[in-house]
């Protein structure tokens, strides 16, 4: 089987673009951070440098491992479910449920190697323009010396690779059991991630505007609800679109087909949600803080410095995984739709109210995720800006709400239209024969 | 963009020709692997006329079809659809040239999943921008034996309905031709039998003109009269066609020297 894999990589190599993607850029990051360690652990470095070296690499450590994981496991579920086809063909040729596991497994196994491989020259850039920042910002003596050493080798190729065998394990199982949801599951947690994420941003309250760790509840409370959104987003969608008063065919057809296709757009819009919520709450409670800070005349400490970093630096990393989470799984899904794009073109439709469709699909989900996504981020913002300086609304929540809006719109409208119109450019007679 | 042909005029009613295609030539592919789909065909279907294209695989009758429709350009020669030449033009201007002219009832069905019978059946009518008219929507899906389906999805219907919705769809523009591909390929004979005689009806009743592709003899003898093809050219017709008629012409297609009729 291990062979077949191999061979199925090297004759599309186009379908593991965004798997080896997911890969790189997770392992670049892991090991940016924990040659971090590997820089504390030499020897002549002060105990103030270490720690900093440390926490940095600790906090982004555990956050890439988690982001790794996702991202692999979104864009490898993406890939199998494209697949169903090629697979369903191994399977009546007589490969057990257990070898196509070990193929799909063995395929990510391969694309992580080569992603980790090729992040070793980034990552050592990376940790070095990261050493540079801490020296330059005071957080680590000037004379520390970088190292890129085994830790940070061995700790992004190992989470690198059982990252992705455990995602294609859970995708793959995922399309052999054939979806029995566990809805009650679903929704118990929903409610949970709600419940706490509420308890979470209000307990926000019983916290001094001085104490150090003020930010952490409000930020947890926003990304818990917006976990919890999230996993309800197939529901919320369904609620929007029932409120929706569309006219015109294009967006007739859009939001026709956007309630029959609620669930499986439900990934979509998880990464739009947590994408506007942790990033905006993220950004604007930093920026209150420092203003805060400022205003007090104070000068910052070494730890409020290497939280400001961290908290930019986590929010920079989520983006970019989000990014591409959305992008792989609405090129894919739009890639996947050209069947119905060709019966929509056969049955009339000119291809500009094809991308008329997609656009108002696009529009929707778009404004549904940032509405949830926004909602989120209030719940943390507003309580830590009470506490923190008196206001209710921080000036600085428009600007950085906007910011992070464009990107989404930017984003899911960009993939979904420029995918689209290629899709597009297969005459409607071939695209409806293809999968036929 | 499209010319009225010599036919058509500029008065508005129904062309005597439903369909005229003058050595019309298509390839496929480049150079060596060239293969020429059709070659040189001149064809001309009066209006209210049932024709059913035959031939044996790889003869060209899809290619026919598909640049007779205006789904597919000729590389060289002339089509008119309803007395309009169909001319070069992008996808949009063929599209909004088919809407209305020409219906489509496909093998593989092609009705939307996420729609129910009665949003197909209405599709064209809202991507033309033209008011839907729910009654009589209800009255062509109740025609077709559908009254009581309206609701449904596609994936909840036989092949044989999934057809008749086709049919419904494609008749509720009110086209001057229906291009039919295969319409009975996927059905068993019953659900078959049905859809043939719906085609029939749209020409007998609604004076629609019918154009389709088989394989099937027993579906060819429905129509007025059955055009062979072979090797991407003409080779011969017959008139009111049995199916013991036709299957035997089938058999010795091969024999025949193919020849212009």
């Amino acid at each position: 089987m291990l062979v077949l894999a191999l061979r199925s990589i090297r004759r599309r190599p186009g379908r593991f673009v965004a798997t080896l993607l997911s890969a790189f850029l997770g392992a670049a990051i892991i090991m940016t951070f924990n040659s971090m360690h590997d820089t504390a652990g030499q020897a002549g470095v002060d105990s103030v440098s270490s720690q900093t070296l440390g926490t940095a690499a600790g906090v982004v450590g555990g956050y890439g491992t988690l982001l790794v994981f996702f991202a692999v496991a979104s864009t490898l579920t993406v890939n199998v479910r494209q697949r169903t086809a090629e697979l369903e063909l191994l399977r009546c040729s007589g490969a057990t449920p257990a070898q196509i596991k070990r193929m799909v497994v063995g395929e990510a196994v391969a694309v992580a190697l080569v992603g980790a491989a090729l992040a070793v020259g980034p990552a050592m850039l990376g940790g070095r323009a990261l050493l540079d920042m801490f020296q330059n910002s005071g957080q680590v003596a000037g004379s520390v010396e970088y190292s890129f050493g085994p830790i940070a080798l061995l700790s992004g190729v190992d989470i690198t690779l059982l990252a992705s065998a455990g995602a294609a394990f859970l995708a793959v199982r995922r399309v052999t059991r054939r979806g029995r949801e566990r809805a009650g599951a679903k929704r118990f947690l929903a409610c949970a991630a709600l419940v706490t994420g509420a308890a979470g941003a209000c307990s926000t309250f019983l916290f001094s505007a001085s104490d150090e760790a003020l930010m952490a509840p409000p930020a947890y409370g926003a990304i818990l609800l917006s976990v919890g959104f999230a996993l309800l987003s197939p529901r919320l969608l369904k609620g929007v679109l029932n409120r929706l008063p569309l006219r015109g065919a294009s967006g007739w057809l859009a939001v026709r087909n956007l309630r029959e296709r609620a669930d499986h757009l439900a990934g979509i819009l998880v990464s739009l949600i947590l994408f506007t919520a942790v990033s905006t709450a993220t950004v604007t409670m930093q920026a209150v803080e420092s203003d805060a800070v400022e205003a007090s005349g104070l000068v910052k400490s070494v730890d409020a410095k290497n939280l400001e970093t961290l908290n930019l630096t986590v929010v920079g990393i989520i983006a970019v995984f989000v990014c591409v989470m959305l992008v792989n799984s609405l090129y894919a899904a739009t890639t996947y739709r050209s069947r119905e794009f060709g019966q929509q073109r056969l049955a009339g439709a000119t291809p500009g109210q094809v991308l008329g469709v997609v656009g108002v699909e696009g529009v929707i989900m778009t404004l549904t995720g940032v509405f949830f996504g926004t909602v989120a981020a209030l719940a943390g913002v507003v309580p830590f800006t009470v506490v923190r300086t008196d206001a209710v609304l921080p000036d600085q929540f428009p600007g950085v709400w906007l910011a992070m809006v464009a990107v989404s719109a930017a984003v899911t409208l960009g993939t979904s239209l420029a995918t689209a119109r290629r899709v597009l450019r297969t005459p409607a007679v071939g695209a409806v024969a293809l999968a036929a | 963009m499209f010319r009225s042909g010599a036919r058509g005029g500029s008065e508005p009613g129904p062309a005597a020709e439903a369909l005229r295609l003058v050595k019309v030539t298509r390839t496929y592919g480049t150079a060596e692997s060239a293969v020429t789909a059709l070659d040189g065909v001149t064809l001309s279907l009066g209006r209210g006329t049932f024709t059913a294209v035959m031939g044996p695989s790889g003869s060209g009758k899809s290619t026919l079809l598909q640049c007779a429709a205006g789904l597919d350009r000729p590389d060289s020669g002339m089509v008119w659809v309803d007395g309009t030449e169909l001319t070069g033009g992008g996808e949009a201007e063929l599209t909004k040239f088919r809407r209305g002219r020409v219906g489509f009832v496909f093998q593989q069905y092609n009705l939307l999943e996420t729609l129910t019978v009665a949003q197909n059946t209405v599709l064209p009518l809202k991507l033309a921008g033209r008011r839907v008219d729910r009654k009589r929507a209800r009255e062509i899906l109740t025609a077709v034996g559908l009254g009581d389906r309206l609701g449904h999805r596609p994936d909840q219907l036989s092949g044989g309905q999934r057809q008749r919705v086709a049919i419904a769809r494609a008749l509720v523009t009110e086209p001057r031709v229906i291009f039919a591909d295969e319409p009975t390929g996927a059905l068993d004979t019953r659900s078959a039998r049905q859809v043939m005689l719906l085609l029939q009806e749209a020409v007998r009743v609604h004076g629609r003109t019918v154009v389709m592709v088989t394989h099937d003899p027993v579906a060819a003898s429905y129509a007025d009269s059955v055009v062979f093809l072979a090797d991407g050219r003409l080779a011969g017709r017959m008139d009111h066609p049995t199916p013991d008629a036709v299957a035997e012409r089938l058999a010795h297609l091969g024999d025949d020297v193919p020849a212009g009729v």
